[in-house]
């Protein structure tokens, strides 16, 4: 899952890419309005976190800019002004969440996590495709009942997986959705970490889950395509 | 009605002095006209005695014939109407009488005959002789200085104190009905001049800190209570607008202090989510120090202003010599400039230029100043500090003055040479816009830059204090991409001893 956060602050911004990277999400940051609003045209984000108070374009702009854009991503405002008129104002001008400065971080991870739900239709908490069993909230990966360990990458990988099953997923889909923006999409990274994940999970296991589709890319689905 | 309220002391005041000049204009009225009549009534008696004296002296009247009606008939064909007449020899008997009289005599006092047989006039009122007074004069006739007899002539007083009566109802009558009326009166007038106070009331009660955007109606006319009006709406606006400050400054002081703070609870909370090395842990933990050390700074300043704002805090003023005091801190400053390579240097044309100023403030303030030009300007520039005399008098003596009207005090003309302070760089500039608005508090042309440097956004506001509480100015010039300047102007402390007390 990809994520950007648009946030002045320096600091600010290096803490969240941090904790967001060591869940294993994809995290880009932008220091201000103008290069966030550039970066959520060109690239296909999951989430956005936002902050208001952000120079060369004010938060609440670059919100109603990227609805206007018919862009549905889930946005999550974290912001100081903590005020019911700035709530009701940033959720009137389409945000999906409103979080106030200085924040929890396990909220703030408990929010990312429910606004990527959100665009699922089942929402249930738990991905599951088969036997196989994915929790976003302890990171426990299972296939029948039997534990299995992954990487960073590998995780973030699945999770897109499952997230868009029975889906033909292709290349630059899974590099925008799983890496950050530092990803060099001339190399074969993705189907090296798609051989490392299929070794994980279907070996050994029936039937098999991650298919590849000649010339696009792979579906993640328990029939045969 | 409220007997304390305002309309009612109107009303009572006015229907109190109304009822004082009435009772007095009565009560002149009443004692004149009462004073008059007696006077009339006197005046006709006196003359009707000497008449009578006079014709009973006169060798050729016919006045001895007869009771005194026919002599008086006879000798001056005269009848006199509701006088009673008796003469009286010199020692008191009754001679002829009036018919009118019939056996009645009037009466004669002790005193009147004393007086009488002096050759005095007596006047004197008796109430004995019937129900009505009668008022009575005895009058002594002399023939070659012999008081021979004495002429009394009398008459009733019923007609004068009829219409003395008449008078005294018809007062009693009108100055209570006036009275009344004009409380009514005075009360309707208490009632329309103050309406528009109740109004004023009534928004004022509704105004709190929430609705300050309230006014008062204004009237069309132009009165004591329009004016009253619109000093209440002024009051109002003026109260408004320090609200506002105040809530924009709580806003901004609550927003600066919780970017440090989300920063510390954010970088904390993520290091303690697992396990890290021990470099990780430093790092963090110097990311920490420096966000306290900002906090402490902002926390700082702000106390500092806020006790300004209540001017808590005094000044320890004294003789600086501004052109060494400025050399020197420019010497240390040099160490900050260094790393970046800006050169600071100072131009100066009279050397001795003095204030009156606290040395502590004065550092803080022109270290500020010279701070915020090495941070504003890109490696390699340059910082000027420009020191002159300036014989412009100082803003505020020139606003009380008010043009030529009132001329400048000897020891304001005296103070009216400044000291100009001028620190100018070669940095980014300030945009035109943003020029009026640097010395607010929190206020920051470039948010990131200024945290960056570690600034709280409240230096300049500090500065303009500093200068303000030395009743002198501080301006800024700037154009961005050039450079800025900001001039300082302070009163001059006047030198080789020579105090500003002389004068």
């Amino acid at each position: 899952m990809r994520i950007l956060v648009i946030e002045d602050e320096i600091k600010v911004a290096n803490f969240i890419k941090k904790g967001l990277e060591e869940e294993h999400y994809a995290v880009d940051t932008a220091l201000d309005g103008e290069s966030g609003l550039y970066m959520s045209e060109v690239n296909d984000y999951d989430l956005i976190v936002l902050d208001l108070m952000i120079p060369k374009i004010p938060g609440l702009d670059v919100l109603r800019r990227i609805r206007s854009n018919k862009n549905k991503v889930p946005i999550l405002v974290v912001t100081a002004k903590h005020s019911a008129e700035d709530i009701v104002k940033g959720l009137d001008s389409g945000c999906d969440d409103y979080l106030t400065k200085p924040f929890e971080f396990k909220v703030f991870l408990a929010r990312v996590r429910a606004l990527l739900r959100r665009e699922r239709v089942d929402a249930e908490p738990i991905l599951k495709l088969a036997d196989l069993i994915l929790s976003p909230v302890t990171h426990r990966v299972t296939r029948g009942g039997k534990e299995i360990e992954l990487t960073s990458k590998e995780y973030g990988l699945l999770e897109y997986f499952m997230r868009n099953p029975n889906k033909v997923l292709t290349r630059t889909m899974i590099s925008e959705h799983v890496w950050d923006y530092h990803f060099d999409s001339m190399t074969n990274v993705v189907d090296v970490y798609v051989n490392y994940l299929r070794k994980k999970i279907d070996k050994g296991f029936e039937p098999k889950l991650i298919h590849t589709i000649r010339g696009v890319g792979y579906i993640l689905s328990p029939d045969r395509p | 009605m409220d007997f304390r309220s305002l309309r009612f002391k109107l009303t009572l005041w006015y229907v109190l002095i109304l009822g004082i000049l009435l009772i007095s204009f009565s009560s002149f009225l009443y004692l004149t006209l009462s004073r008059s009549l007696y006077r009339d009534v006197d005046h006709k008696l006196r003359s009707l005695a000497e008449l009578i004296a006079s014709e009973s002296t006169s060798p050729s009247s016919k006045f001895g014939f007869g009771n005194i009606d026919q002599a008086l008939e006879a000798s001056m064909n005269l009848k006199p109407i509701g006088k009673f007449i008796q003469v009286l020899d010199e020692s008191g008997r009754i001679g002829r009488t009036s018919e009118n009289l019939k056996s009645v005599q009037l009466p004669i006092s002790l005193n009147a005959l004393r007086n009488g047989s002096k050759g005095l006039i007596t006047y004197e009122t008796n109430h004995s002789l019937r129900n009505t007074p009668l008022r009575i004069i005895t009058y002594p006739v002399k023939e070659q200085n012999q008081v021979t007899k004495m002429i009394q002539v009398a008459s009733s007083l019923e007609d004068v104190e009829d219409a003395l009566n008449t008078l005294l109802i018809i007062l009693i009558v009108t100055v209570p009905s006036i009275l009344m009326i004009a409380s009514l009166g005075g009360q309707f007038l208490a009632n329309k001049a103050l309406k528009p106070v109740d109004r004023i009331t009534q928004t004022a009660r509704m105004i709190t800190s929430q609705n300050l955007n309230q006014r008062i109606q204004t009237l069309k006319v132009k009165d004591e209570i329009s004016r009253l009006i619109d000093t209440f709406n002024e009051m109002i606006s003026r109260l408004d607008q320090s609200f506002r400050q105040i809530k924009q400054f709580t806003t901004d002081a609550s927003h600066e202090l919780k970017t440090p703070l989300t920063i510390l609870k954010g970088e904390v909370e993520v290091a303690l989510r697992k396990k890290r090395p021990l470099h990780e842990y430093e790092q963090i933990l110097e990311s920490n120090l420096e966000e306290i050390d900002r906090m402490s700074k902002i926390v700082e300043d702000l106390l500092l202003l806020s006790k300004a704002d209540i001017g808590e805090i005094r000044l320890n003023r004294e003789d600086i010599h501004l052109t060494r005091f400025i050399r020197g801190l420019t010497e240390q400053m040099k160490i900050l400039a260094q790393p970046k390579n800006i050169r600071i240097e100072i131009s100066n044309h009279q050397d001795e230029i003095h204030v009156f100023g606290d040395t502590l403030r004065m550092r803080e303030l022109f270290i500020n100043l010279i701070e915020n030009g090495i941070k504003y300007t890109e490696a390699g520039g340059s910082i000027l500090i420009t020191l002159t005399k300036e014989t412009d008098p100082p803003p505020e003596a020139l606003r009380r003055a008010g043009g030529s009207l009132n001329p400048l005090t000897p020891k304001e003309r005296k103070a009216a040479t400044f000291a100009k302070i001028i620190v100018e760089d070669t940095g980014i500039g300030i945009a035109k816009e943003d020029q009026e608005k640097i010395f607010n508090r929190f206020f920051r042309v470039d948010k990131a830059r200024s945290r960056e440097q570690g600034g709280s956004g409240l230096g300049l506001s500090i500065c303009k204090w500093i200068v303000e509480a030395h009743q002198g100015e501080i301006t800024v010039q700037s154009e961005p991409g050039k450079g800025s300047s900001f001039i300082v102007k302070l009163p001059l402390y006047s030198q080789q001893g020579e105090s500003l007390d002389n004068y």
